[in-house]
């Protein structure tokens, strides 16, 4: 391809090198797995755009410089420092001027420029090298403007692609429940990593809980009072279309998919019993998993669908347990954190399980390996921190933080190294499940 | 500075030496423009380089904002349930007091008995009423072992209720967890009033 024999000359003059990688892929720019290291310095200079398409394109910047922040291997070099300013011209031919960026000390530059037309919005955004003068991926996003965050998000994944190799969660979004105005009644919300514009997905007046993903991102199962007694229902969100799964019974909350998503976990007491069944998707046909004479909820499936973390008050407390599918005996428990342990999330990137325990009068997001062992403190505040639920790379958790009534829900990097709050201005914010990968 | 200057020079070397890349650089994209299939999708206006992938986000891809009633098509809520879901996520006056339990327990505390019998001796003497208990926790913990906890208490009433003579047809239960505080308080005190079996006579 024309540009990366461009790039290869530039490479003959500037580094003297003279064998030189057919892709920038096949560069191994930033190991992912070893944090800690230095930081690569990225410029984020202002999009391009129409005068009236400003705000829209202003956002887009920020995004991009939040979701790399994440990952705490970029830095953001201030945009008082830049030297070039980006032109309508550099989407047409025009190269950069590497060394003005390189002198700032910018090994990566991303530019950008914003179209709209009506509501819909094409977005192009190129990644270069500075060091090397070329271009490490491109993309031309179109889509509806009130996608426009998205699209960033969605950049942010290629930025992260070409200097990591690995696939970043960055256009993923967590669902929750929440009280939107004053009365008692809860709905199911959908937002981005960017925490803004939370998205409404039930509006029905009553409570709407636990709402938990399909593998493949298209369906939320939760349960809704909308009848007066709790129902499963699985909403797809592609077309709007619901129906009833899980009828049976009376208190029921789904837990989670099976791996290959034709089942629910989900848990249903039934005589005041409240015991793990499995699901049919297909035409509602139940089995039972994990029985026992007390409280029986909330599974959580490992990666492999072998297994299955869940919560149990048969000790007297409730604490999560780890049950073998295959086997017919063999529950052991694996949280000793303190009297009070619940809410199981099995990382579907790694062997890890966090869930929520209560020591010293409030609650705490602890992880554990799945056999019980190296337990650690995870995330803690002056409140409580509860219903931990891992992103689908296994890299960071949702959680709820509340105290004394106040809510909100943070992330947190799975070695508690980096934080952020993700969504407040709602009460009661709880249950907080992140999405698979888009 | 002596950085500084070694800075400068460089800038100006490598400035010199972009030039003369630049210039070969623009007749190689000439060159290879019409030979080179670009990667992705054409783009609409053609003008796209090589390496920039098109990609169009329809307005379907997963963010679909859901209408509020059931679209059409759907297979729930009829107006008339979902009246009677709000219904139900009210507080309604009881005959009843509440009874109340301790933090993470179900069983009967002696404090609740003589309500029990009061309860019971009314369902017997109302033959045909219908009684739902609701069983409620205190906001700590999480919502889903609540919303357990919470059945787990209004069955241990209802059960109280059967032995003690209340006809099982009569009687049915939902838990609401920690979703309807009767006290919205973050103490002691509110918390027991909301650890409780909530009585409605239909």
């Amino acid at each position: 391809m024309g540009f990366v024999r461009r790039s290869s000359i530039m490479l003959l003059f500037v580094a003297g090198v003279v064998f030189f990688p057919a892709t920038a892929r096949a560069i191994l720019y930033i190991d992912i797995n070893a944090p800690g290291g230095r930081r690569m310095p990225v410029a984020l200079p202002p999009f391009v755009t129409a005068a009236g398409d400003a705000a829209l394109a202003a956002g887009i910047p920020k995004v991009l410089a939040d979701d790399l922040g994440m990952t705490a291997l970029f830095e953001v070099i201030p945009s008082e420092a830049y030297l070039e300013k980006i032109l309508p011209s550099h989407f047409a031919g025009k190269l950069l001027s590497f060394p003005d960026w390189k002198l700032i000390g910018a090994e990566a530059v991303v530019i950008g420029k914003v179209e709209a037309r009506g509501d819909q919005v094409t977005v192009e955004m190129r990644l270069y090298d500075s060091t090397m003068g070329k271009m490490m991926a491109g993309r031309r996003y179109s889509g509806p403007a009130r996608h426009v965050r998205l699209i960033a998000h969605k950049f942010a994944n290629e930025v992260l692609y070409a200097f990591t190799g690995v696939r970043g969660i960055f256009d993923t979004e967590i669902a929750f429940s929440a009280r939107p105005g004053k009365g008692r009644d809860k709905e199911i919300y959908v937002v981005g990593l960017d925490g803004q514009d939370a998205r409404p997905i039930t509006n029905n007046r009553s409570f709407n809980l636990f709402p938990r993903w399909s593998p493949d991102g298209n369906t939320l199962a939760y349960t809704s009072f909308r009848t007066g007694v709790p129902v499963v229902y699985l909403r797809n969100l592609r077309d709007g279309t619901e129906r009833a799964l899980v009828k049976f019974g009376n208190t029921k909350s789904p837990g989670c998919f099976s791996p290959g998503g034709d089942s629910l976990y989900a848990s249903v007491s039934v005589d005041g019993n409240s015991d793990i069944y499995r699901v049919r998707i297909s035409d509602a046909a139940v089995e039972k998993v994990v029985e026992g004479w007390g409280i029986e909820v909330s599974p959580s499936i490992s990666p492999d669908g072998k297994k299955i973390a869940f919560v149990s008050n048969r000790g007297g407390s409730p604490q999560v347990y780890v049950k073998d599918l295959a086997a017919s005996s063999g529950e052991r428990r694996i949280s000793h954190a303190g009297g009070y342990s619940t809410s199981p999330s099995w990382s579907p990137g790694s062997d890890r399980i966090a869930f929520t325990s209560q020591s010293g009068g409030k609650f705490s997001v602890y992880t554990v390996n799945p056999d019980g062992s190296d337990q650690r403190l995870l995330a803690s505040g002056d409140g409580d921190s509860t219903d931990p639920s891992y992103s689908p790379d296994g890299r960071y958790v949702v959680y709820t933080f509340q105290k004394k009534g106040y809510s909100e829900l943070r992330i947190i990097s799975a070695d508690g190294q980096w934080g952020k709050r993700l969504f407040s201005g709602f009460s009661g914010v709880g249950s907080p499940a992140w999405s698979p990968r888009r | 500075m002596g950085n500084g200057r070694a800075w400068k020079y460089g800038a100006a070397i490598l400035a010199v030496m972009m030039v003369f890349a630049f210039g070969c650089a623009k007749k190689q994209a000439v060159k290879s423009t019409d030979t080179t299939p670009t990667a992705g999708a054409p783009s609409a206006e053609g003008k796209a380089p090589e390496g920039v992938v098109s990609e169009t986000l329809k307005p379907e891809a997963g963010a679909v904002e859901a209408p509020s009633a059931g679209p059409a098509g759907t297979q729930v809520a009829s107006v008339a349930e979902a009246a009677a879901g709000v219904a139900a996520t009210e507080e309604k006056p009881s005959l009843f007091q509440d009874i109340r339990f301790d933090f993470d327990k179900s069983f009967i505390r002696d404090d609740a008995k003589p309500i029990l019998a009061g309860i019971s001796d009314y369902m017997k003497k109302n033959r045909g009423a219908k009684l739902l208990v609701e069983g409620h926790c205190d906001e700590r913990g999480t919502s889903e072992y609540n919303m357990a906890l919470g059945d787990r208490r209004a069955d241990s009433a209802r059960k109280y209720l059967v032995s003690l003579g209340v006809p099982a047809g009569a009687l049915s239960t939902v838990s609401f967890g920690k979703e309807k505080p009767l006290d919205p308080g973050h103490n002691e005190e509110a918390w027991a009033k909301n650890r409780r079996a909530h009585f409605v006579v239909r």
